[in-house]
């Protein structure tokens, strides 16, 4: 989780020479520089995406340019008006749930009934997809999905991206 | 008045020290500080960095507690700021530098161009109506769209055009457009026009840069920014303005639709040091959001909109607020003791939907179509930038830093600040330091009184009396206030018709500086010789409209005024045609009046130049050193033997300041002023006369000649007797003490605090309850302070407070904040449920419910305060009576008006300061006794001052001299000659109140411009069409 | 929620006091009872608790109800109150405090072995050669099944790598197959990236169980590791 590196090296003032990055930071930057080409033309059908804005990478991480960042890629992947926004988001999204180590703790019942707040908002958007850039996020919005009957497709981001690049022959 | 040289203070100086003052800043706060000094012998500089003064004031739709409409009460004072010969008023201006010492500052001032002549532009508006460039309107805070050209609002003054020259297409490619200056009839478009510098030589400096509304857009959470129905209430007064973007209809800004349900989210921006990094509390956001609930659900259309205001604290704590608080939540505005973290869309229609919690902790949810958020008051950055030049220092909350002693005097000697910018207020407390403000400025240069200013001529009158009556009548639209109910040009074209009418006109704003211009040009051109004007009370705009009629060279008495707004299209909002009918019959009787109507003398009187001040407490003594220092001669009177008053119980200040030293050197000061006469141990006995010369008898027989009177007698404390619900074993158990008897221990430095280990406070006691409906405004922060001073005395002991609703407004919310940092815990309770409190031999049990965690805690208190309420004093009725003043229901004094006239009373010449108000802090204390000071001084620095022209007559041949004339007048002012035996008037005592003219068996005494046959001509008119 | 009445003669917060000196900034006593925690929180409510109720036992030193509720597992020290409490207090942080207080056999079970699992090599327990193992199988199939991937890269310590990539390990463990697209986006964007063959999982459980010496520790080993690569960016992939 991108808090959990980011906060640790600083809380517990790690020395390193790297530079810690996300990958959503990056597929928008190469997308912009023109390094990966996407065409969202594959969207046929006008499949309908919103996002999950994990607490870890957007409130507690990198800020609403992150969330920005991914609203950027998904709108390049699945086309402009593909894209619903969900409400609350960004930096001020609900947490899923299932993050915390509670999807590990093992009260499902209390994990439900703070996912439904989720299922709710999510389930208000229409989509079809949501993208969860986060697996603590894909696992809980899979689960609160199946639980309280919802119709939406749970995924990672890099399957769209892979289905929408378009490579120089 | 008259502006003759005052022969009074020290001469010698004149030469140095300057008679002008520099006011920066046009809101209401610069314009009353401007219009006191100006009428006080100064001349004024009154710079305003808009093209208009008015301020924030001039964007709000209604004002509370009195609901007035805040335009109409402002508009006159800002006509009469613009159209006054001493000042001098400087818009789109903005001070570059300020040089030199108190008495003689030089001040560059850079004015930028108008792009439109002032002399030339008419205000007609052609070129804003053909200019092409539209411009997002700041007046109307975005939500509306004005052009290139404008005026900034309807009632602007000055009411002039403007180019903004960020926008204007001509002033960024000279050629391109140019269509204002093609259409404009008087030649007044000058896109040559530069910037200008002034140089002004000034004696002193009023700093009044007023606030600005804080942004909520950084504040992801509110929705602000993000979903269109969420609004700021500065959005929403414009949304409700008759003058706004929706015409005062009230419409969601989104879609045009009336909101059926309206949520306001309280302290947004205020007394938060997360992410809007203000620790602070606003001050007036509780109360504008009950105001715009109230007005809300009075502009909807069904008359049943829902209106929710979530809340922390409900902060009532001025005059009047919790009675208007109360008054809400009976009539059916909700109040929901939560805050919303998130403002949320609903799904459909782009309505709104929050998710809260109240004290219980249960969730609910409820959906609303538009939401307001009450956004705080912050320092503009212009107004940062200008406290540099100007050299005053500014606090951590970017306000201007001022003295808890010397509340409108800031960091640089001659420099002072009045308003918003010290610290967040309202619109009282703000004229009220205004005032202060302007005494202060003045007092320094009270040598140079009456050097700088001009003085006013007025044509010769013309002599009406040999000419047929030729009648003007101006109906005013009052915007939509009256218009939107009555048919004005019916109303116009049916005065036509009258006898005597020679010109009937409908205006818009017939108050507006263009429109006053504009009769006064009539009046002359049309020949005419009687004028009525069909607008809103006479009480706020007669002035103003007889002041037109002598510019004109006409008598003033020569004029009528129809109410067809108040006592019409206000009262009949839902009967348009019978409102119309009223109004038409309200112009005929007025027509039928001002035809008997004659020309009277402008009397006046004599003014006594010294003050009686009664109460010697720190309001009645800084009021009188105030005068004092000006020269003037004042008589302190104190009932007591001793002066002080409750300042003498006082431990500090809540800035921290000891108020005992400070009280001592004040009492010094008072004891050896050589213009103070102190006489302790009397009291008032019988008052005569009016302003400018009263006669006032003293207990000890002593009688007083003065011109004018401030009343600052106090106020005194309740006693929680054990018997009342307040069964606190107060006077029973000797550890349970008022805030008062602890400031005591304080000041006595008392050794035994510091081993107390715990201390319960219990607030409100005595004050928000059925028969004290009030709030006492100080215990809050009081209570609090001690607190933290037993906290200094031992850091281990534990503190309760219970509590209400905490009230530490403005910037005292920084003691509240360090309260809680300290580890003292606030446990709220309701008066449904009070603390109980026990004994068991001897020891105090306090027994009260956790309202959070839901559990009874009981404590074990050492020591038990009270925060007690102030209360009003019960002989100062005695004294109103002698002054002819009004007292509220509550017990205290009624000041003339609770927005705009804070420390008059409605009797001329009288004023207040202090408790006897309302209850205050020192600071607030110190600055509206200067307040009073200062409207005193506007009398004081008169020579000769007018008086009542509508004076009664006697006739001589039907009077009897029965003398119960004599008997009725309360002013002294009928006495029987010895020699003919028949009823004389004095005119200058005279105040026209007609109980003579009611008493008189004879039918020998009347009043002028009011005889029977003018009475009866009115009665016969109204008969007409009945 | 309390069931008697709470006697206070002197008030006793030991943990309140324990917080204070954990947290720098805690602001505890600053809060004001406003609710927009619990306005905001969806975990307001379970287990009879919400912010504002869990600080406010702590101001009252209601130490035991505290160190009891289960409510520290449904929070999920997401920070969504700190984010609009207008007195910025972060109830999670101390959530995690109480988490670590708890004693390690009363802890829910799986979380903490996700974290100790961590702490030896990965929060799913799988040995590092079979991550190693499991990559190269995948990266072969995908070469040989899909002719314009036949170039595709998977690299494994390499040294001087412009980027670091981690792994949680659930795709390794359960669904190799889910890695391959975020390669193949690499390797279209000529990424000279690598894994690494240790301390390569992504995710972090130490960083819910509550002992700040664990999470140190797995961070510690990460950017140990990483730099030894050389790489000059460390890319999160979640």
């Amino acid at each position: 989780m991108y808090y959990a590196t980011l906060e640790g090296l600083r809380r517990f003032n790690i020395p390193h020479k790297f530079e810690f990055v996300s990958i959503i930071t990056l597929y928008a930057k190469w997308i912009r520089e023109g390094r990966i080409k996407v065409d969202s033309s594959w969207n046929t059908e006008g499949l309908k995406f919103t996002v999950q804005d994990p607490c870890k990478l957007v409130r507690q991480g990198i800020g609403d340019e992150v969330a920005d960042d991914l609203r950027f890629v998904i709108k390049q992947v699945a086309g402009e008006e593909n894209f619903i926004e969900v409400w609350p988001n960004k930096s001020n999204n609900y947490c899923c749930g299932g993050g915390g180590g509670a999807l590990q703790a093992g009260f499902s019942e209390n994990r439900r009934r703070y996912g439904k707040i989720k299922f709710d908002q999510l389930a208000a958007t229409g989509a079809d997809v949501v993208i969860t850039p986060c697996h603590n996020c894909h696992t809980q919005v899979l689960d609160i999905c199946s639980h309280f009957g919802g119709k939406w497709k749970t995924t990672h981001l890099w399957n769209w991206l892979e289905k929408a690049l378009v490579r120089d022959k | 008045m008259s502006n003759k040289k005052n022969q009074q203070g020290n001469t010698g100086a004149l030469s140095e020290v300057s008679g002008s003052v520099l006011v920066v800043g046009g809101g209401i706060a610069g314009v009353q500080a401007a219009l006191d000094l100006a009428d006080s012998g100064f001349y004024v500089h009154l710079v305003e960095k808009s093209a208009a003064i008015g301020g924030g004031m001039s964007q709000l739709d209604k004002t509370f507690p009195t609901n007035d409409c805040s335009a109409c009460i402002l508009s006159p004072k800002l006509v009469e700021c613009g159209r006054h010969l001493n000042i001098n008023l400087l818009t789109l201006s903005e001070l570059v530098s300020l040089e030199g010492e108190p008495g003689s500052f030089k001040a560059v001032v850079k004015q930028n161009p108008r792009y439109v002549d002032p002399d030339k532009c008419i205000a007609c508006g052609t070129c804003a109506e053909k200019c092409p460039k539209k411009v997002v309107n700041e007046f109307d805070m975005g939500l509306g769209k004005r052009k290139a050209i404008y005026l900034k609002y309807p009632q602007a003054v000055p009411l002039k055009y403007a180019i903004d020259a960020e926008h204007c297409i001509w002033l960024n490619k000279p050629g391109r457009c140019g269509m204002c200056e093609k259409v404009c009839p008087s030649k007044a478009i000058n896109f040559d026009d530069k910037p200008t510098e002034h140089v002004l030589e000034i004696g002193s400096v009023i700093m009044a840069p007023g606030f600005k509304p804080f942004d909520p857009s950084k504040l992801d959470y509110t929705g602000y920014g993000r979903l269109p129905n969420v609004v700021t209430s500065m959005e929403f007064e414009r949304l409700l303005s008759p003058s706004g973007p929706c015409m005062g209809h009230m419409e969601r800004p989104f879609d045009g639709k009336e909101p059926k349900k309206i949520a306001w989210l309280q302290c947004v921006g205020s007394r938060d040091i997360n992410r809007a990094c203000h620790g602070y509390c606003s001050s007036v956001c509780c109360m504008y959001a009950i105001k715009q609930a109230v007005i809300a659900r009075e502009h909807s259309e069904s008359g049943d909109l829902d209106a929710s205001i979530f809340f922390m604290d409900m902060r009532t704590h001025g005059k009047e607020f919790e009675e208007y608080y109360n008054r809400a939540a009976s009539e059916g505005v909700k109040f929901h003791r939560a805050r919303i973290h998130s403002v949320l869309p609903s799904g459909e229609n782009d309505n709104l939907r929050v998710r809260y919690a109240g004290e219980d902790g249960e969730i609910r949810y409820e959906d609303f179509d538009l939401v307001v958020l009450s956004v705080g008051l912050e320092m503009p950055q212009q107004a940062i930038e200008l406290a540099a030049k100007a050299g005053v220092s500014l606090d951590a909350d970017k306000f201007i830093v001022t003295d808890p002693f010397k509340p409108v005097s800031t960091s640089r000697n001659g420099v002072f600040v009045c308003g918003a910018a010290a610290e967040p207020k309202d619109i009282p407390q703000s004229v009220m330091e205004a005032s202060a403000a302007a005494l202060e400025a003045g007092r320094i240069l009270a040598p140079a009184r009456w050097k700088d200013t001009k003085k006013k001529e007025y044509p010769p009158e013309k002599n009406v009396y040999s000419e047929p009556p030729r009648i003007g009548v101006f109906v005013c639209s009052c915007g939509i206030n009256i218009a939107s109910v009555v048919d004005v040009e019916a109303v116009t074209e049916y005065a036509k018709t009258l006898p005597g009418v020679v010109l009937a006109q409908n205006n818009l704003f017939t108050c507006s500086q263009d429109t006053i211009d504009q009769m006064e040009e009539t009046i002359r051109r049309e020949g005419l010789n009687r004028v009525v004007v069909a607008s809103c009370t006479p009480r706020t705009h007669e002035p103003l409209f007889q002041e037109t009629l002598r510019n004109a060279g006409i008598n003033k008495y020569l004029f009528e005024m129809a109410n067809i707004r108040d006592q019409d299209s206000w009262v009949h909002q839902n009967e348009p045609e019978a409102a119309t009918e009223k109004a038409k019959d309200l112009v005929r009787v007025a027509v039928a009046k001002v035809r008997g109507d004659a020309p009277l003398p402008y009397n006046s009187v004599k003014v006594t130049k010294s003050a009686l001040v009664i109460g010697a407490g720190v309001a009645g003594m800084t009021a009188a050193v105030s005068l004092a220092d000006q020269g003037f001669p004042v008589t302190l009177v104190e009932r007591k033997d001793d002066i002080g008053g409750h300042a003498r119980k006082f431990y500090r200040t809540w800035q921290g300041n000891p108020v005992q030293d400070y009280l001592a050197s004040l009492v010094d000061t008072v004891k050896s002023h050589e213009n103070i006469d102190l006489k302790c141990g009397v009291s008032v006995k019988g008052v005569s006369g009016s302003v400018g010369n009263f006669t006032t008898v003293l207990t000890d027989g002593t009688e007083l000649k003065h011109g004018v009177s401030i009343i600052a007698v106090g106020a005194g404390s309740f006693k929680p007797d054990s018997d009342s619900r307040w069964n606190y074993l107060y006077g029973k158990n000797p550890n349970v003490h008022t805030l008062l008897e602890l400031d005591q221990k304080f000041i006595a430095e008392d050794s035994s605090l510091s081993g107390i280990n715990q201390t319960v406070f219990i607030h409100c006691v005595g004050s928000r309850v059925p028969e004290r409906p009030y709030c006492s405004r100080v215990c809050c922060t009081h209570a609090i302070d001690q607190a933290l001073k037993l906290k200094e005395l031992n850091p281990d002991m534990d503190i309760f407070m219970l509590y209400r609703d905490i009230r530490t407004y403005g910037q005292r919310e920084r003691l509240y904040q360090e309260a809680r940092a300290k580890g003292i815990i606030f446990i709220r309770y309701d008066l449904e449920n009070l603390p109980a409190v026990t004994e068991e031999g001897g020891n105090i049990k306090v027994t009260v419910k956790d309202p959070i965690i839901d559990a009874e805690v009981e404590l074990n208190p050492d020591m038990l305060v009270l925060a007690t309420a102030v209360r009003p004093k019960v002989d100062v009725h005695d004294l109103a009576k002698f002054f002819k003043c009004s007292i509220r229901a509550d017990g205290f004094l009624m000041e003339a008006h609770m927005k705009l006239r804070p420390v008059d009373f409605a009797t001329d010449g009288i004023f207040l300061a202090g408790l006897c108000h309302y209850p205050k802090p020192m600071d607030e204390t110190i600055a509206q006794a200067q307040a009073a000071a200062s409207r005193a001084s506007i009398v004081l620095s008169q020579d000769e001052i007018p008086a009542e022209s509508i004076t009664a007559q006697v006739d001589p041949r039907k009077c009897t001299g029965c003398a119960v004339c004599t008997e009725v007048c309360a002013y002294n002012a009928v006495s029987i000659d010895e020699a003919t035996e028949k009823a004389v008037v004095n005119e200058a005592m005279c105040k026209g109140c007609g109980a003579c003219v009611a008493g008189c068996r004879s039918d020998a005494i009347t009043l002028k411009n009011m005889g029977n046959e003018q009475i009866m001509a009115e009665l016969e008119t109204i008969m007409d069409n009945w | 929620m309390l069931e008697q009445k709470l006697e206070i003669r002197k008030l006793r917060t030991k943990l309140k006091q324990h917080m204070q000196e954990a947290v720098p900034d805690a602001h505890i006593d600053y809060c004001l009872t406003c609710g927009m925690c619990v306005s905001g929180c969806p975990a307001s409510g379970i287990e009879d608790m919400d912010p504002r109720k869990f600080l406010r036992l702590l101001v009252l030193g209601q130490d035991e109800k505290l160190l009891e509720t289960d409510w520290i597992y449904s929070c999920t020290m997401c920070q969504r109150c700190e984010y609009a409490c207008p007195m910025k207090i972060n109830v999670g942080r101390f959530v995690y405090e109480l988490r670590g207080m708890r004693p390690k056999d009363k802890r829910p079970k799986n979380l903490q072995r996700s974290c100790d699992l961590q702490k030896e090599s990965n929060s799913t327990g799988i040995p590092n050669d079979d991550f190693v193992w499991v990559v190269g199988d995948v990266l072969e199939e995908v070469r040989e099944n899909e002719p314009e991937w036949a170039d595709l890269q998977a690299p494994i310590d390499k040294k001087g790598a412009e980027f670091y990539l981690n792994q949680n390990a659930k795709e390794p463990t359960v669904e190799p197959e889910e890695m391959v697209p975020l390669w193949k986006i690499l390797h279209a964007a000529g990424v000279d990236w690598t894994y690494s063959s240790k301390w390569w999982d992504g995710a972090n459980y130490c960083l819910f169980s509550g002992d700040p010496e664990d999470w140190e520790k797995t961070v510690r080993n990460q950017a140990e590791t990483v730099d030894a690569l050389g790489v000059r960016y460390y890319i999160n992939t979640e």
